[in-house]
C-alpha cells in the first residue's frame, strides 16, 4: 500500500462528492455538462485501484459515507478520536494505510 | 438563499490583485499555491487534480468575467476562499466567451461544520450577479478594499 493508492482513494472519494452534490451546485447557478464525462472519469480510476480496497472504501462509504477522513494534530476528522502520534509519523512516509480504531475509516495525514 | 457570511473564510495571504495566469489551468494553479503556501493543503497535485475535473463537469465560471473554481476535498480541514484579479483577463470556457478577471477559489473539506459551503458558493454568485459590485471588485487593490466590498451590502 502506497501513498499514491491512498491519493487514489482520495481523488476517487472527492469525485463521486462531486457527482453527488452536482445537482445542488446547479441550482446555485452553475452551469453542469459534463455528468457523463466525469463519471466516465470516475469509472477509469476506480479500475486502477486493486479490488479488495476499493470494496473496502465502497462498504465504509455506504456505511459512513466518508471511508478516508483527514487527520489534523493527531485527531481523526471523522470521530475526532486522538491517534497515536507514532502512527502519524508512519503515515506520513506512506508505507502503510491506517484506520482509525474508532470509527474505522482509513486516515489521511493533513500536516 | 439567505447570504452567508464570508469575511471569516477570506485570508490576505490568499488575495492576488494582479495574477499571472494567461490559461485557465495556470490560473487555477496560481490560486491553488496561495492554499498550499498557507498549508491549507498539503497536497497539490490531488487538490488540482480534483479542481480540473470539477472544470470538467463544467466551466465554473458564470459569465460576466468571473469565475468562482470550488470544490470539496479529504486533501483539507477548512473552508477557505482565495481572491484573484487579472487585468487581462483569462479565457476559462465560459458561456458567455467572455474572458475572466474575477476569481473566487473556494476550497473545502467534505464535511464542513454547520454545513456552509454550499451557502458561501450561492452567497458568492449573489454577490457576483450584481453589475456594481463587479465593477467595483475590477478595481481593488488591497485585501482591505475586498473585505469592505464582500462585507458592505
Ligand atoms: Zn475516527
Amino acid at each position: 500500500m502506497g501513498n499514491s493508492e491512498l491519493e487514489q482513494l482520495i481523488s476517487l472519494q472527492d469525485l463521486d462528492l462531486m457527482i453527488e452534490e452536482s445537482q445542488e451546485v446547479e441550482k446555485l447557478g452553475f452551469s453542469i455538462t459534463g455528468c457523463s464525462e466525469l463519471r466516465i472519469a470516475r469509472e477509469e480510476l476506480a479500475a486502477k485501484i486493486s479490488k479488495p480496497l476499493l470494496f473496502r472504501y465502497e462498504r465504509l462509504r455506504k456505511k459512513l459515507k466518508r471511508a478516508i477522513v483527514p487527520v489534523k494534530n493527531d485527531i481523526c476528522l471523522g470521530c475526532f478520536l486522538h491517534q497515536p502520534t507514532a502512527i502519524g509519523a508512519q503515515a506520513r512516509e506512506g508505507v502503510d494505510l491506517f484506520t482509525c480504531e474508532n470509527c474505522g475509516r482509513m486516515l489521511y495525514w493533513l500536516d | 438563499m439567505q447570504r452567508h457570511e464570508l469575511r471569516g473564510h477570506l485570508r490576505e495571504a490568499l488575495f492576488i490583485p494582479s495574477m499571472k495566469a494567461t490559461t485557465k489551468d495556470q490560473a487555477l494553479e496560481e490560486l491553488l499555491d496561495l492554499f498550499v503556501a498557507e498549508r491549507y493543503v498539503r497536497n497539490k497535485q490531488l487538490v488540482l487534480e480534483m479542481l480540473r475535473q470539477r472544470e470538467m463537469l463544467g466551466s465554473t465560471s458564470l459569465g460576466k468575467g468571473v469565475a468562482v473554481p470550488h470544490g470539496r476535498t479529504t486533501a483539507t480541514a477548512d473552508v477557505i476562499i482565495a481572491f484573484g484579479r487579472s487585468e487581462k483577463g483569462v479565457h476559462f470556457d465560459a458561456s458567455d466567451e467572455k474572458p475572466v478577471t474575477l476569481f473566487f477559489m473556494v476550497i473545502a473539506p467534505h464535511n464542513d461544520e454547520g454545513n456552509i459551503y454550499l451557502p458561501i458558493l450561492g452567497s458568492l454568485v449573489t454577490i457576483l450577479k450584481d453589475t456594481k459590485k463587479r465593477n467595483a471588485l475590477n478595481k481593488v487593490t488591497t485585501f482591505a478594499e475586498l473585505v469592505a466590498l464582500i462585507d458592505g451590502e
